[in-house]
This record gives structure tokens, C-alpha cells and sequence, in this order.
């Protein structure tokens, strides 16, 4: 998929993929922080995550 | 309120439940504050009223942005929202910037290149990927909040 923002050349990393987090210093600072966060949960079992996650990426035509 | 049942006390269904899960509780509200400080306060507070009346979220149409009232967003403009693709208080950067938001929320898959190149025609690459972060979060939160039955979430 071709990104539709273009890019700066410091959003590139060194494979040539995107790496936005720069563009959004704060939200990406503060979902990082929020992921820490929720993998260290253990009140929600693994397997249900994974499943939730990948039953969501295909509703949302996202491949990745 | 929300239907979840044995919730330690507090003063809000929010404070109950953040209560429940303090550390990811703070995480989500430092996630929300964060879209706030990364975007435009007036065009990111037009947006979540819009995505709260599409998705029928009417707690969260009855308060206001301090930040975006502090910036200039008036109540006359926020009592035309609905109509913002024709009405004269709405700017081009506005209205390409809600009409984004608005398919953000519909469906994703549905927004288009137009769309995406008129934000960013508007703010620039990194206004334009920070607008669509923000709404994310925006999104992503008041379906949350919904879904738990939080009416008063914190501003």
C-alpha cells in the first residue's frame, strides 16, 4: 500500500518503511505508553486478545 | 451510568472504573490529552462532536473543549455543524478536514485519496497524519466509553 501522506525523509527508517512516530511525537509517545500498559494486563487471557485483534484487522481490510 | 457491576466507590462512572484499572486508565486519558496537544484544538473539537452524533454519543455533545473555545470555536458554529458541508461559517480547512472525520468513522476503507490530499493541501504532511491520529483516539474513546456505559468521562 502506498502511503497517501507524503513522507518527510526523517519518517523513513533505514529499511525504507515508514516510521511515522515523529510526525505525532506526542500521541506516539502516549500510545506507546498505553500499550506497555495493556500487554502488562493479565485480567484478559492472550489467546481472546489475538483472536480480538485479528477478527478486527480483517474487518477493517488490514493486512498487515 | 455504567451496567458494570461491583465497581469500587467514586464520584463518576469514570473515577469507578478507573478505580478498577488505574494504571490503564491513565494510560487511555494520557493517549486523549496527547491528540490534543499534536492538532488543531478547533478543527479536532469540530470533529468530535461530529464522530459523538454519528455514533450517538449524546453525553459527549452537551460539553465543550476548553482549549477550542480558548481558540476562537463558537457555539454558533458548533449549533451549524450538521451542516457544515454547505453552511458559510465553515472554512475549506474545516470542511475537508470533517468530511475525513466523518468517513473516518463510517468506514475507513471508504476514505478516499481526494480526501486525504485536501487535509493535507490544508495543514501539511504532518498536520494531516496528526489530524487522523487524533481522530483515532477520539474515535477509538468514545466507542469505549459507550460501550462501558461511561457518561462523564473527564474534559
Amino acid at each position: 500500500m502506498k502511503p497517501r501522506i507524503p513522507l518527510t525523509p526523517e519518517a523513513v527508517n533505514e529499511w525504507g518503511l515508514a516510521d511515522t512516530a515523529g510526525m505525532a511525537p506526542t500521541i506516539a509517545g502516549a500510545r506507546q505508553q498505553l500499550r506497555r500498559v495493556a500487554f502488562r494486563m493479565r485480567t484478559v487471557d492472550p489467546v481472546t486478545t489475538e483472536l480480538v485483534r485479528i477478527r478486527n484487522a480483517r474487518y477493517q481490510n488490514c493486512f498487515f | 451510568m455504567t451496567w458494570l457491576p461491583h465497581l469500587p466507590e467514586g464520584d463518576t462512572d469514570w473515577d469507578r472504573l478507573a478505580a478498577l484499572c488505574p494504571e490503564a486508565f491513565s494510560a487511555l486519558s494520557g493517549v486523549v490529552a496527547a491528540a490534543w496537544d499534536d492538532t488543531d484544538p478547533v478543527l479536532l473539537e469540530l470533529a468530535r462532536l461530529r464522530i459523538a452524533t454519528l455514533l450517538g454519543y449524546t453525553a459527549e455533545l452537551a460539553r465543550r473543549s476548553e482549549r477550542a473555545t480558548d481558540a476562537g470555536l463558537t457555539e454558533a458554529k458548533v449549533a451549524d455543524l450538521a451542516a457544515w458541508p454547505t453552511s458559510p461559517t465553515f472554512t475549506e480547512r474545516e470542511r475537508a478536514c470533517l468530511s475525513l472525520a466523518e468517513q473516518f468513522v463510517v468506514d475507513p476503507n471508504g476514505v478516499t485519496d481526494a480526501q486525504v490530499a485536501e487535509v493535507t493541501e490544508h495543514l501539511g504532511a504532518r498536520g494531516c497524519y496528526a489530524f487522523v491520529e487524533a481522530v483515532s483516539v477520539l474515535e477509538t474513546f468514545q466507542r469505549a466509553c459507550l460501550t462501558l456505559g461511561i457518561k462523564e468521562v473527564p474534559v
